[in-house]
């Protein structure tokens, strides 16, 4: 006689009565915190803080109200500067007395460069808002080239 | 701390990820006899089990900042322990013996168990141990994809839909590997019958 298909399951039921011997699984949980301790101390300091960075990234979720916040400073910031109440780029006017000295030492002209043209930067009526910002040193040496090579790069042992 | 006073799977996983190593031991209480159980049908192997047991928590307590919740703890731990021990039983191959728990004393006193030895069946005149021996041998001889539905089916009661999502597989192939396996047990058992 052949089990039939209820009989199979009940006689698989039984096998839920295979269990470990008791305070198994309490020696168990001693023998994974064991385990547990070994692994944290054969890790390098760096590893752990590299899988704590890659989880944080990994975990590392949105808030929903923060997508709202965002749009709502967005939306304020738009209203204050639509509004003229705050215009960020205010241009500010350099007066003809605010001009360096450079524009009227020829010297400190040529040490920047001698092609430069700066009668473009002469204050005037008409443009007296373009200032250049880049200032010679007052103890830099004029450099002179000549063919391309600097005077100062001869060699003093040459024959 | 008893099972039914614990706090839930979601707090305790969430403690977890916090940093709280208690609350990982309260899921350990909670869930280990169950992939014991479930590892041990899977292996029939005390000590294999025992391995596996460990790593499997091991690795559940280093992916737990990745658990988002999309299913249940129960799914998600039940779902590495199918896979570790698929895996694990490959590798292993058919070169192993069996090292089976002993069976509770409180068999005996069993409704199933009574009803099985009672009445007219193959198995009314063999005795526990054999019937064990039995079973265990014939459970190892399906494929160990077989033997995870039948233990979380027959052994462990897990509905299909349960086996299914823990599986990744829909529910009509966990249907149809019961059928096939509840076929291949019944004859392998037929066959100790005739010897």
């Amino acid at each position: 006689m052949m089990l039939d298909d209820q009989q199979l399951r009940k006689l698989l039921r039984l096998k839920r009565y295979e269990q470990p011997p008791p305070g198994y699984f309490e020696r168990a949980l001693e023998e994974f915190h064991r385990r547990q301790r070994a692994e944290l101390l054969r890790r390098s300091g760096i590893q752990a803080w590299f899988e704590r960075f890659a989880s944080g990234v990994w975990s590392f979720r949105v808030p929903t109200y923060a997508y709202g916040a965002a749009f709502a400073a967005f939306v304020l910031a738009a209203t204050i500067i639509g509004s003229g109440v705050w215009p960020p780029f205010t241009q500010t006017v350099d007066t003809a007395s605010d001009l360096p000295s450079v524009a009227t030492n020829p010297g400190n002209r040529l040490a920047l460069s001698g092609n430069l043209d700066w009668s473009k930067f002469y204050p005037s009526l008409a443009s007296p808002r373009v200032v250049p910002t880049l200032r010679p040193s007052q103890t830099a040496l004029p450099r002179y080239v000549l063919d391309g090579r600097p005077v100062s790069y001869k060699a003093s042992f040459s024959f | 701390m008893d099972d039914q006073n614990l706090p839930d799977d979601e707090t305790l996983v969430r403690r977890t990820q916090d940093g709280d190593t208690r609350a990982f031991d309260l899921l350990w209480q909670k869930y280990s006899p169950r992939i014991y159980a479930l590892i041990y049908n899977m292996t029939a192997n005390h000590d294999d089990a025992n391995d596996l047991l460990l790593e499997i928590f091991a690795k559940a307590y280093r992916s737990i900042n990745g658990f988002r919740g999309k299913s249940s703890f129960y799914t998600w731990i039940h779902a590495i322990a199918v896979n570790m021990t698929i895996n694990f039983v490959k590798k292993r191959g058919r070169r192993f013996q069996m090292s089976l728990d002993d069976l509770d004393a409180n068999v005996q006193n069993d409704k199933e168990f009574i009803d099985l030895t009672a009445t007219n069946t193959p198995i009314r005149e063999v005795d526990l141990a054999e019937l064990q021996q039995r079973l265990n041998e014939a459970m190892m001889k399906l494929s160990v994809e077989h033997r995870a539905v039948v233990t979380m089916f027959d052994i462990q009661g897990m509905p299909h839909a349960e086996i299914a999502k823990i599986l990744g597989i829909p529910e009509a192939t966990v249907r149809s590997r019961l059928f096939y396996a509840h076929r291949q047990l019944q004859n392998y058992l037929e066959e100790f019958r005739k010897k």
